[in-house]
């Protein structure tokens, strides 16, 4: 019976233990695309609010979503609206995530600035970058090969070309992988049958955009959802936000959040 | 501001009032951009509303979905599973002779867990089997003799707090302990007890659990002394960055077991005296377990995770034959959710004779003896949403005394099935 009393004796201090008491802060978890948007957001916002504790970290949308339903994060950031799978197990869970939309992603097809295509066609962007179109003559140019130039694997942008214009399929492996925005569009401005993909601000006089499905890629195009590349990027709460979730959030929203947000290359609301 | 206030509210009452029909979404499509074209609404501010006010939609639709359901639906959950298996045993015994054994074998098991208000649960489980703590396999055959159905687990949960929890009755494994292997706990046992469990987050990165629990384990409830054990796992959960994170635990288990009618379960392999076990059972039990998200990325390799782990274990009690441990490896996709899902694991597992009571390690590794090693590879594929198929092999032998190794090749095949 000696050690079964040490032994509760040595539970209770650990209880004890593992029960501190924390000041407020606000945990925000989620997609690696809205990632940036949040971190440079926190940042700031720390700064000119030094009583705030904003922890961000990645994981994915699901992850985020998952963490909101359990209720260990305060923000989920999201690239995806969230699903109907989701949205049930979160009633069921007595949680009611509410969307907030801080940005919209949009990425532009671009060339070299020589090359005589102007427009092409979701379809052909997909054949192009999934390996069965490698000809400029097969989408209405000059007899060129077509060299293919993507975003590495872990980028954000990558992972949004993949389901918006490639509708999942993977890009084909010859491509040539770059590590910024800044890397493909400097490649393509240096290489006469390039293409690649490029955030909306990173567009630079260097390279040529080209109409997708007829719509020339604008920040009008992408906020009205004319122009195919793109999507709205979410921070869900649970309920309407509240004290330090809708101050942040509020922050990101006003003129001076949604300049950070086109600093890193997404497409601002305002 | 107020103007776009205003149209929120208006485009939201609308939204929610004709939710029900998905044609109102363009309708409201159209009119924002009739908003946009009258300089009403800036195309980002129209987008936001847009979205938000779809998103809504989905989330009121959901909501009023589940609140019209009765109150006795809403607050139960059912779930289950049915197992098909093909098993073949291959044994050799110490005469060198070698026994093949083939069956059939069928698991099902059902469970409901019904929410009795915001802080207190109850779970029932039923499932096939004959009793045997360690399975719920039903073997078929027998002139298609009808098979027997058991109360797998049932147990009230008491929440207080979003951290802190009270379970008390047969519970389910994961309520009393964590393990990264079923080296001293068959994931089929469900504990019979009370247990308080600590689940805590203290920094985005690290949370920290603890679980207590005083438990009934030997049937020999006839003695005065005996027949219990305690059970005590601090453990940390820790996030290097994004791509590495890190479990661990410390268990200690005490089991009352010296003098006690060993239990009918037994293997025969613990220490003996007549009858009763010879000795109590006070294991100290480190598990870690290491995980690695897209390990093989820089290479081009789309491998999900990456695991490593492994458990030892020591009988404070005993002086000889008294420790054990496992150890291994899993790789392929987190979860097998769809066709194409793959995930293969393997674990390396050595256990003498006194390390643990023999009624609980795996009753698949060695027919669930103690003093024994063994290889255990498990292939498991995705089929479709819900099913898979699982190739599970183990290579096992015994290391107890002078005797031959006796070494068995158990093979089980089976497709699984969850609602």
């Amino acid at each position: 019976m000696k050690v079964f009393s040490k032994l509760w004796v040595f539970g209770l201090l650990i209880l004890g233990l593992a029960v501190p008491c924390y000041a407020e802060k606000i945990v925000v978890e989620g997609s690696t695309t809205v990632l940036p948007i949040a971190q440079k957001a926190a940042e700031v916002f720390m700064n000119s609010n030094p009583g705030a504790d904003i922890s961000v970290r990645g994981g994915g949308s699901g992850v985020g979503i998952a963490s909101l339903i359990d209720g260990t994060c305060n923000i989920a950031d999201s690239s995806r609206p969230i699903k109907d799978t989701e949205l049930d197990k979160a009633v069921t869970n007595g949680r009611s995530p509410k969307a907030n939309v801080v940005a919209m992603d949009g990425i532009c097809v671009i060339v070299h600035p020589l090359n005589t295509v102007e427009a092409l066609t979701g379809k052909q962007v997909k054949g192009i970058y999934t390996g069965k179109i490698s000809n400029w003559k097969d989408v209405g140019g000059s007899d060129e090969k077509i060299v293919v130039i993507s975003r590495d694997s872990s980028s954000g942008t990558f992972e949004a070309f993949g389901e918006l214009a490639l509708k999942g399929e993977k890009v084909r492996p010859d491509a040539l992988l770059q590590a910024s925005n800044q890397a493909v569009a400097s490649t393509v401005s240096r290489t006469p049958g390039a293409i690649g993909y490029v955030g909306l601000g990173y567009l630079t006089s260097s390279v040529k955009a080209v109409d997708v499905d007829g719509v020339k890629a604008s920040k009008e195009t992408v906020l009205t959802g004319k122009y195919s590349i793109g999507r709205p990027l979410f921070m869900y709460t649970n309920g309407a936000p509240k004290g330090l979730v809708k101050q942040f959030i509020d922050y990101i929203l006003s003129p001076e959040g949604q300049k950070l947000v086109e600093e890193e290359g997404f497409v601002g609301l305002k | 501001m107020k103007r776009v206030l205003t149209v929120v509210v208006l485009i939201g009452s609308m939204a929610l009032n004709l939710g029900i029909r998905p044609s109102y979404a363009g309708e409201i499509d159209i009119l924002l951009q009739k908003l946009v074209d009258k300089g009403v609404l800036t195309p980002g501010e129209a987008q936001q509303i847009g979205t938000e006010t779809k998103e809504q939609v989905k989330s009121e639709i959901a909501a009023g979905k589940y609140s019209s359901l009765p109150a006795w639906v809403q607050n139960t959950k059912l779930k289950g599973d049915f197992r098909l298996r093909f098993q073949n045993l291959h044994e050799k015994n110490t005469n060198d002779i070698s026994k093949n054994t083939t069956i059939g074998r069928i698991r099902m098991r059902l469970g409901l867990e019904n929410k009795v208000n915001d802080k207190i649960k109850v779970g029932i489980g039923i499932a096939t089997g004959s009793g045997d703590p360690r399975s719920t396999n039903i073997t078929l055959g027998g002139s298609q003799a009808k098979k027997t159905i058991i109360l797998d687990y049932a147990y009230g949960k008491y929440d207080p707090l979003s951290w802190l929890s009270f379970t008390g009755g047969k519970m389910l494994l994961n309520d009393v302990l964590w393990e990264p292997t079923d080296l001293i706990w068959d994931t089929d046992i469900t504990p019979e007890g009370a247990a308080i469990g600590i689940n805590k987050t203290l920094s985005p990165k690290t949370s920290v659990f603890l679980t207590a629990a005083p438990l009934v384990i030997v049937d020999d409830t006839s003695t005065t002394s005996g027949a219990m054990a305690y059970l005590v796992q601090p453990g940390i959960n820790y996030a290097i960055n994004d791509n590495l994170s890190l479990k661990g635990a410390v268990t200690y288990e005490y089991f009352e077991t010296k003098d006690t009618a060993a239990s009918s379960y037994s293997k025969g392999q613990n220490t003996k005296n007549g009858t009763s076990y010879e000795y109590n059972y006070s294991n100290l039990n480190p598990a870690l377990e290491f995980s690695i998200r897209e390990p093989f990325k820089a290479l081009g390799l789309n491998i999900e995770n990456l695991k490593f782990f492994g458990e030892y274990v020591n009988n404070l009690q005993v002086s000889d034959k008294n420790n054990g441990f496992s150890t291994g490896f899993q790789f392929g996709n987190a979860k097998i959710e769809k066709w194409g899902d793959w995930q293969f694991r393997y674990i390396y597992a050595m256990l003498e004779k006194d390390a643990v009571l023999d009624i609980l390690p795996d009753s698949d590794r060695y027919s669930g003896k103690t003093g024994i090693r063994s290889h255990e590879g498990i292939l498991t594929f995705g089929l479709g949403k819900n099913t898979n198929l699982g190739i599970d092999v183990y290579r096992s032998w015994n290391i107890v005394g002078t005797s031959a190794k006796a070494p068995e090749t158990l093979l089980q095949v089976d497709w699984n099935m969850k609602f």
